[in-house]
């Protein structure tokens, strides 16, 4: 799928399977209503700020957290990989599949592992995978893409499941929710028991521990991270937080975020492998993190769009987004969809590849609003809007939109902001980051000498 | 630069810093847990044995103490009508029971129901606090655990059960009945 065909996959959807945005807009009206309700009594603005700043930090200082991360994980028994694209993570994959003889793999659900594309190369190499979330394995059976950041299948109704439950899993036409949910209850339980591997993602890694943390409401990521001999957390290196001491904040906010719930249903925090080299019953007695770039240092030294990378991936953009809830995320033709996809994707794909998605906004600002790392959405969409039209990537049609949001480009805030990030990021992050020392070294110098335009102005430009 | 570390009380309203055990029965009942207060050893006691006739089997975690294990026959996780497991920690703010991997895993996630004994001493107000009291000495896995397994993935319906204990009970120990 490509994010080119956004406009006519979109039309498709409408005309073609209204049902879709019936589905996804109940489903996401219900998410913003837990929401705020979960909200009601917090102070959103100061909680809001604080996750900011804390993210911001990291952002800035992210190769000196990514090196505590990993002693930390190390002294734990821990492996540490380091893959700098979706082929490397691919290479980290097969030489553990080999090792160790790899045949089943459960898998808790990872949105990165879908941006590499790890099912189908996993497939590949004649590894039996099994989606566990129930919302992944619907959509798993389908061979559909999820359609939303922590609800994969959302745009599926209770009928859609019966069908495809009834064709691959023989239950009656007309089984309850409850029925079907046993159903592939009892499939998994089989499969989770039988696999040498569980791969997860990771919500955070704290820094300070060398600890991954993951929020889940089914117990497949417990039970992913808990059977299987081995497990691999996929983590983006962007997910790291500096203590402990912020972890208990950042799970409620990002749960109240996503869902309303004061956290989810179960929480794993994992510092290292367990079994018998920790001296503990059970546990899988190898822990490999895999710490995954994927263009996510290219957005980092991108003065302009990098606090896209504070996402905690809640979802909350969606939900609330009028164009999201038209089509759901399979218009998108991206692994993330929605506000915050239309800002990631150019980032870490490339813009030409990913236009038009910038540009499906209606430009009303709620993604923004209901941020809980305050994200400057429709800025960044802007920033996205002006370069494709810079480059002339954009149609005419999109211009005359754009222009009506030239005024964007005159505040000061984005722009004082962005320039002084931009002369303290790129090259402390890669001076600090070992796996990026190679890689910018054939790679253009980034652009900023420190000094901002506002500044040289200020003092008379010289 | 980096802010303060905190948990900021003004962020979660009242955490149940007053009554912590009666915040966190609130919250993990909202969740759609059970919860049981028992005043003394005794009064465990008879309460288990009358919940265990429920049950035909039982798998228990190592960390539960003999008298709060049940008069169950043994069986494995994966087979067991009932797992049982002693809480590190807990916390009202959420409504979170903390386990610890070290008295295994399985009991706590395989069988369909999972009691969990908690001391009414260990319950905190608030999550982060709960969490501090571990940073030194952590498990393999530190998990928290506010509920039943549930999903609203088929159809927006909320089931519950759906890959680990559909059905979870927080028993807490030395509370004011």
């Amino acid at each position: 799928m490509s994010s080119h065909d956004y406009r006519a996959r979109a039309r498709r959807i409408i005309e073609e399977t209204p049902e879709v945005r019936e589905a996804v807009t109940a489903a996401t009206r219900t998410f913003v209503d837990h929401r705020r309700d979960a909200y009601a009594d917090l102070d959103e603005i100061a909680l809001s700020g604080w996750a900011e700043q804390v993210k911001s930090h990291v952002l800035t200082h992210l190769g000196d957290y990514l090196e505590e991360a990993e002693a930390r994980l190390v002294e734990r028994g821990a492996h540490v990989h380091w893959a700098e694209t979706a082929s490397d993570v691919h290479q980290i994959f097969e030489r553990i599949v080999r090792e160790h003889g790899v045949q089943k793999v459960v898998k808790a659900k990872s949105m990165l592992s879908e941006e590499v594309a790890l099912n189908p190369f996993l497939e590949s190499l004649g590894v039996e995978v099994f989606e566990t979330d129930l919302g992944e394995y619907i959509i798993q059976l389908l061979g559909e893409p999820p359609s939303h950041i922590v609800g994969p299948s959302i745009h599926k109704s209770l009928d859609d499941t019966r069908v495809i439950f009834h064709e691959r899993l023989g239950t009656p036409r007309d089984a309850s929710p409850e029925r079907l949910a046993q159903a592939a209850r009892g499939l998994l339980r089989d499969q989770f028991i039988t696999a040498d591997l569980g791969v997860s993602g990771g919500n955070f890694l704290v820094a300070e521990t060398g600890s991954i943390a993951l929020i889940e409401n089914e117990g497949n990521i417990r039970l992913s991270t808990s059977v299987p001999r081995i497990h691999v957390a996929v983590v983006g290196i962007e997910k790291v937080l500096p203590r402990w001491a912020d972890l208990s904040t950042f799970l409620q906010v990002t749960a109240k975020s996503a869902t309303g719930q004061p956290v989810g249903c179960f929480v794993s925090i994992i510092p290292g492998p367990g079994g018998s080299p920790a001296g503990e019953p059970d546990g899988p007695e190898e822990l490999h993190v895999v710490l995954v770039d994927a263009g996510r240092t290219r957005l980092l030294a991108d003065p302009k769009v990098w606090e896209a990378l504070r996402c905690v991936r809640c979802g909350a953009c969606l939900n609330i987004c009028p164009v999201y809830r038209q089509t759901g995320g399979h218009a998108y033709g991206y692994v993330y969809s929605g506000p915050i996809g239309a800002v990631v994707a150019p980032g870490l794909v490339g813009l030409e590849e990913t236009l038009p998605l910038p540009f499906a906004s209606s430009d009303c600002g709620a993604c923004a609003d209901v941020c809980p790392v305050r994200i400057p959405i429709p800025e960044l969409l802007h920033v996205w809007r002006q370069r494709a039209v810079e480059r002339g990537l954009s149609s005419s049609e999109e211009r005359s939109v754009l222009s009506l949001w030239a005024s964007f480009a005159t505040r000061a805030r984005l722009f004082g902001w962005a320039e002084n990030v931009a002369g303290l990021v790129p090259q402390w992050v890669i001076r600090r980051l070992p796996m990026l020392r190679d890689w910018s070294s054939g790679r253009e110098a980034p652009p900023a000498d420190g000094r901002t335009f506002r500044e040289l102005w200020d003092k008379g430009i010289k | 630069m980096l802010p303060q570390a905190a948990e900021p009380p003004w962020a979660f309203g009242d955490a149940g810093g007053a009554d912590p055990v009666g915040a966190f029965e609130h919250r993990f009942r909202a969740a759609g847990g059970e919860v049981v207060r028992l005043t003394g050893e005794a009064v465990a006691r008879g309460w288990l044995d009358d919940f265990a006739g429920e049950f035909e089997t039982v798998s228990v975690c190592t960390g539960v103490p003999d008298a709060l294990q049940p008069a169950l026959p043994p069986a494995p996780p994966s087979q067991a009508a009932l797992g049982v497991s002693l809480a590190v920690g807990a916390a009202a703010q959420t409504g979170s029971l903390l386990l610890s991997s070290r008295e295994g895993r399985q009991p706590q996630l395989l069988p369909p129901v999972h009691l969990i004994w908690v001391r009414a001493r260990e319950v905190r107000p608030t999550l982060g606090g709960a969490l501090q009291a571990h940073r030194e000495n952590l498990p393999a896995v530190l998990a928290l655990h506010s509920g039943p397994s549930k999903s609203a993935d088929i159809g927006q319906i909320l089931v519950t059960g759906v890959h680990g204990p559909g059905r979870v009970i927080a028993a807490i120990l030395g509370a004011d009945a």
